[in-house]
């Protein structure tokens, strides 16, 4: 049985006057993989920041909740984001609610690896730290071998904590940012594009990893690779022109799709 | 005093623990959202910030306990300035008690108290960032306030219209205080007279270096005679003036003999030249940048006309890069304007009115220095015409400056 | 191809236009060279010989009746030093050269003869009784400074051959001086005590000790107060503040307040921290606070490069994390800015430690005789001591003045090091 994580009502992103996405909804399901797909600049990272709230920090950006103008004919911004993301029910635009700690149960990874110029240990330590999620160093520890086990690392760095974590690989880079977003204790994790800078090896690495984490997390994922969306998603959306366009089980979307521009886009036309 | 300033600590660093305890407490039974440590942080910067707070109303209350208003007795007033750091930090101590017990009393196990500390330390940064504005404000409320009390002395007409400058017979008979002996006409003529000389000097070197060093010289020689330039400019003007004082003028007035020319041993043309060196660098850094910034495209099309090189740089850079020039040169000026220890050195103090380069002249600067040098009554027109003579020099070095910027950066647009 | 005889003649013309006008460039920067390197020469020349002082071995007769103390009789300790201190050492001294040269006679030439030894003989001297080294009684052997006058001559800068009254060393004195080097009486030592005593009216005590501690003091409180709030208000204007009227006005006045004259930062000085608020004058405190008023503008600047420069895919990071920004700034963004943030500082102190008009409209150019102990007590500073020494008639102090320039050139020298290794390795990362 799966329950609803997010539940996505027409939320709207304008940066400035630029729309950057309009009237989006949908239900994300928890501890599942839900892919976005789309071309370049259709809004699919816009919709993933809005999920934890990164868009508040772009001061240009305004997100909100659309209503339809009879008048116009148009879907037309409100003034606020009330009610327009749901987390488990609760309203993450609610004015109550701290952004900072809303990061901390929806965690990010990005398109480039980041980790912070420290030291592998610090890197997978930082989220807890912050969070005070360990009593005491034992308890640190653990919390690091943990997840960069979860995130299939451990076996590899694990004799070698102290370095830089600039110092790996972009593959493992990438993994230790993924090992480093789980440490903070989320329960979503969205990852923007995760595999764009990495060889096949390590995008298969990565994609086998998504499958592990999913029992534990809601995992939300950005791709460019048709092919990637359908291997390891169980949903799938379609995003075009800052429009959700279609939204479906993976299988269904590939094999069966019912907008003619989704059917375009994965079998590689524009339409 | 020291006893004051050591409990001050120990509260703050008690306060600390305790509010780390006490949250670390709550912890326990509410989940780990409260981190004992932000709570920590958040009375330790507020005991922090009443402690000053409280040292400078301590302060503020001395500048008026220190005038002896009548309402106070004055054998308390006494007891009061004997030892104006005890009571600063006694007072200091009773803010932070007070900010101790706020912020104990007030933050419970539920409150958002990281949101707290972060609006705190937030807003403390933005009084950082008004010193700025603040330090400006204090520049021209000083100078403003100084100078109204001179003008009140001396009509402002008599500072403006006339030919004299000599402070010193003012001071000597108070009496004849307005007999109109403040009188910038001299001063200024001094100060422009040196700073034409100094840029007489520094625009050609200034430019033709950068002219060199940005179109001629191979990275090589670039990377070697940059530091050069940047010497001149990291050189103290005080050494400069040594300079000025000890070498240039003894030489220029022996050279000026052995011609029959009759040097002053300090005067305006010893100052502007090593003034001239001085500002070289401003000059030379702000043209190179515009000579930098004028497109590759300009001279291509120059030198596919079959111009020299030369010829390029004179019809096609120059020109581009003017505004950019000027900029430096403008920014050149405004220093040399408000130069002070080059020509307090070796360009005399007497202020005649000449254009001689080869006489004493005196400047702005010059004048400030000789006026407030040495104990004096704040109150006499001698020292206020200091300040009189501060709003003029702020007054021409923030108009140069302001152009000089604004050129510059309509140039850099212009090109971006 | 064949060119006309005008075309080849012009061509030879652009083509010495084109050297000349390069050469000019050349002439430009050989001219500022020269005026560096004339400069560097003759502060090297004139100041090298400051840093060393002729000292004399004079035998001192400590004789209970010169020091009126009885060596034999039990004072306490305090009395006893309350004795020694006081002690008449100037008479001692004189005693001491007129038993070197017993022929001399005449009073004029005895004066003479005292003028010889500087006062510094006196402090030795006292120093030596209090510290038990030499006792009542005692026949004492002790290395003293010569005075300025015959300092300067024993270094070569007087010339004997002048008439006698053109020149403040005298014949008898030439003479002395003489025999008492043909005795090896006289030497040529490492003047350590001028980088720690104070200022002194008499050239061969006076030391540069004052104006290094004071400047050393002003430099603690500029960094001490530009750092803080430079680096805070970077941060506010970098990370926080949105752009608007507000902060572009805050901008604009940072970038004015960089191009005010120094002298108007001294009168805001003289004006505020004295006369209104009741500072002390002439402390390191109230200039250390005008220095970092100076400065604050170029540490806001450096700092907000340094933080601007810090890539913005670090505090997607750490805000990914559930960081609060301000826990991003401090945690991530501060710590790689650092090295540029430190760099601005260094160059922004060195600029301050040169500064010398504001210093002198908040009083430091009193004559201070003491090394200053604290931030309040009144205090000269290096530039300022440059200057008053270059105002003095004493052509030794004018040597000092060049010494002291080298040793604030020295320091300025690796603060500007230290800014440029840093920068680079900061560029190498
Ligand atoms: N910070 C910003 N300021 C202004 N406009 C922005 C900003 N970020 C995104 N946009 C605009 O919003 C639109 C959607 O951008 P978004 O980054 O969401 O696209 P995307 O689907 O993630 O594209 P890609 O596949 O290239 O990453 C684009 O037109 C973009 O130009
Ligand atoms: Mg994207």
């Amino acid at each position: 049985m799966t329950s609803v994580k997010f539940s996505v009502n027409q939320l709207t992103v304008y940066y400035a006057i630029k729309m950057g996405m309009q009237n989006v909804s949908m239900d994300i399901n928890d501890r599942q993989i839900t892919a976005l797909i789309g071309a370049s600049g259709c809004g699919k990272s816009t919709f993933l920041r809005c999920l934890n709230r990164m868009n508040d920090l772009i001061h240009v950006a305004k997100v909100s909740r659309c209503t339809w103008d009879e008048a116009n004919k148009a879907f037309v911004p409100t003034a606020d984001a009330t009610g327009a993301v749901l987390m488990d029910g609760d309203d993450i635009y609610a004015p109550t609610v701290d952004a900072v700690e809303l990061r901390q149960k929806v965690g990010m990874v990005f398109q480039k690896p980041n980790p912070f110029p420290k030291s592998i240990y610090d890197n997978v330590a930082y989220g807890p730290r912050i969070h005070g999620l360990a009593g005491t160093q034992d308890e640190l520890d653990q919390i690091v071998e943990e997840s960069l086990t979860k995130a299939g690392l451990w076996t590899e760095v694990n004799d070698r904590l102290k370095q830089p974590g600039t110092s790996l690989s972009g593959g493992q880079q990438q993994r230790l940012c993924i090992a480093r977003a789980i440490a903070a204790g989320p329960e979503v994790v969205l990852m923007d594009e995760p595999c764009s800078a990495l060889d096949p090896i390590a995008t298969g690495i990565i994609e086998e990893l998504m499958g592990e984490l999913k029992k534990d997390y809601t995992i939300v994922i950005v791709t460019h690779s048709m092919s990637q969306a359908r291997r390891v998603s169980d949903r799938t959306s379609f995003f075009h022109l800052g429009e959700l366009v279609e939204m479906n089980d993976t299988e269904q979307l590939f094999d069966n799709p019912e907008n003619d521009q989704t059917k375009g886009f994965i079998s590689g036309r524009f339409g | 005093m020291f006893v004051l300033a050591g409990i001050i600590v120990a509260l703050a660093v008690a306060s600390y623990f305790l509010a780390f305890r006490r949250a670390g407490h709550w912890g326990e039974t509410q989940g780990l959202k409260h981190l004992p440590r932000f709570h920590g942080n958040f009375v330790v910067t507020w005991v922090l910030l009443a402690s000053l707070i409280g040292w400078a109303v301590a302060t503020a209350s001395f500048i008026w306990v220190r005038k002896k208003p009548e309402s106070l007795d004055p054998a308390l007033i006494d007891m009061l300035l004997a030892d104006q750091p005890f009571y600063s930090l006694a007072l200091s101590l009773i803010f932070a008690s007070f900010a101790f017990l706020t912020v104990w009393f007030s933050t419970k196990a539920g409150t958002a108290v990281r949101r707290w500390l972060e609006t705190t330390q937030r807003r403390v940064m933005l009084v950082a960032a008004m010193v700025a504005v603040l330090t400006t404000v204090g520049i021209i409320a000083s100078l403003v306030f100084e100078a109204y009390r001179f003008f009140e002395l001396i009509p402002i007409q008599d500072f403006l219209f006339c030919t004299q400058w000599s402070p010193q017979t003012a001071i000597r008979s108070d009496q004849v205080a307005a007999a109109g002996s403040f009188c910038v006409a001299p001063l200024l003529v001094g100060t422009l007279l040196i700073s034409f000389i100094a840029l007489l000097v520094a625009v050609p070197l200034g430019l033709y270096s950068a002219i060199y060093l940005s179109e001629y010289a191979s990275p090589r020689i670039r990377t070697w005679t940059k530091p050069l330039l940047e010497i001149l400019a990291g050189i103290p003007t005080v050494v400069y003036g040594v300079f000025a004082a000890l070498i240039v003028a003894p030489y220029l007035r022996d050279s000026g003999a052995y011609f029959g020319v009759s040097v002053s041993s300090e005067s305006a043309l010893a100052a502007g030249l090593v003034m001239g060196v001085m500002i070289i660098p401003f000059v030379s850094s702000l043209s190179d940048d515009a000579i930098q910034a004028v497109p590759l495209s300009l001279r291509e099309g120059s030198l596919g006309l079959g111009s020299t090189k030369s010829e390029t740089i004179k019809r096609v850079v120059i020109p581009a890069a003017l505004p950019g020039i000027v900029g430096g040169v403008l920014l050149a000026a405004s220093r040399a304007i408000g130069e002070t220890m080059i020509v307090v050195m070796a360009a005399g103090l007497t202020a005649n009115m000449t254009v001689n380069p080869l006489e004493a002249v005196t400047t702005f600067t010059v004048q400030i220095v000789v006026l407030l040098v040495g104990d004096q009554e704040f109150d006499s027109a001698k020292t206020l015409a200091a300040f009189a003579l501060g709003i003029f020099l702020f007054i021409v070095t923030l108009v140069l400056n302001y152009f000089a910027l604004k050129i510059v950066r309509e140039f850099k647009e212009q090109y971006e | 191809m064949t060119l006309s005889q005008e075309a080849l003649k012009r061509r030879a013309k652009r083509r010495t236009a084109e050297t000349r006008f390069r050469s000019y460039g050349i002439i430009a920067l050989g001219i500022a060279g020269a005026m560096l390197l004339t400069l560097f020469f003759t502060v090297f020349t004139t100041g090298i010989s400051a840093f060393w002082r002729h000292e004399a071995l004079i035998e001192f007769q400590l004789t209970e009746k010169r020091m009126k103390i009885d060596p034999t009789a039990s004072y306490s300790d305090a009395d006893y030093e309350k004795l020694a201190r006081s002690a008449p050492y100037n008479l001692i001294v004189k005693d001491a050269m007129y038993a070197l040269f017993p022929d001399v006679k005449k009073r004029k030439h005895k004066k003479h003869l005292g003028k010889m030894i500087s006062y510094g003989a006196e402090i030795a001297l006292r120093n030596a009784v209090l510290k038990g080294k030499a006792h009542v009684g005692d026949n004492f052997k002790l290395w003293v400074p010569v005075s300025d006058d015959l300092d300067t001559f024993l270094k070569g800068y007087i010339d004997a051959s002048l008439p006698e009254k053109k020149r403040r060393v005298k014949d008898n004195e030439i003479e002395w001086v003489h025999k008492l080097q043909d005795n090896k009486l006289i030497r040529s030592s490492f003047d350590w005590g001028f980088f720690t005593r104070a200022d002194s009216r008499e050239p061969e005590m006076a030391g540069m000790g004052g104006a290094i501690k004071g400047s050393f003091y002003l430099l603690l409180v500029t960094f001490l107060l530009s750092v803080p709030i430079g680096v805070m208000a970077a941060i506010y204007l970098e990370e926080f503040a949105r752009q608007n009227k507000f902060t572009d006005f805050i901008e604009i006045n940072i970038n004015n307040l960089a191009a005010v004259p120094s002298i108007i930062f001294g009168l805001l000085g003289l004006a505020m921290f004295l006369n209104f608020l009741g500072f002390p004058r002439s402390a390191p405190l109230v200039g250390g606070m005008v220095l970092s008023l100076m400065t604050l503008p170029t540490v806001i600047i450096a700092s907000r490069n340094a933080i601007a420069a810090v890539p913005p895919t670090l505090r997607e990071a750490a805000i990914g994390l559930g960081a609060s920004p301000m826990q991003t700034v401090l945690h991530h963004v501060l710590p790689v800015a650092l090295p540029g943030i430190l760099t601005g500082t260094i160059l922004g102190l060195a600029r301050a430690l040169g500064e010398t008009a504001p210093l002198i409209m908040i009083g430091m150019v009193a004559f201070i005789a003491s090394v200053p102990d604290s931030i309040v007590d009144p205090s000269s500073a290096l530039p300022v001591q440059i200057f008053l020494w270059v105002d003095s008639p004493e052509r030794a102090f004018v040597a000092k003045s060049n010494a002291a320039i080298m040793v604030m050139l020295g320091f300025l020298l690796v603060m500007n090091g230290t800014a440029a290794y840093l920068r680079h390795r900061a560029e190498e990362r």
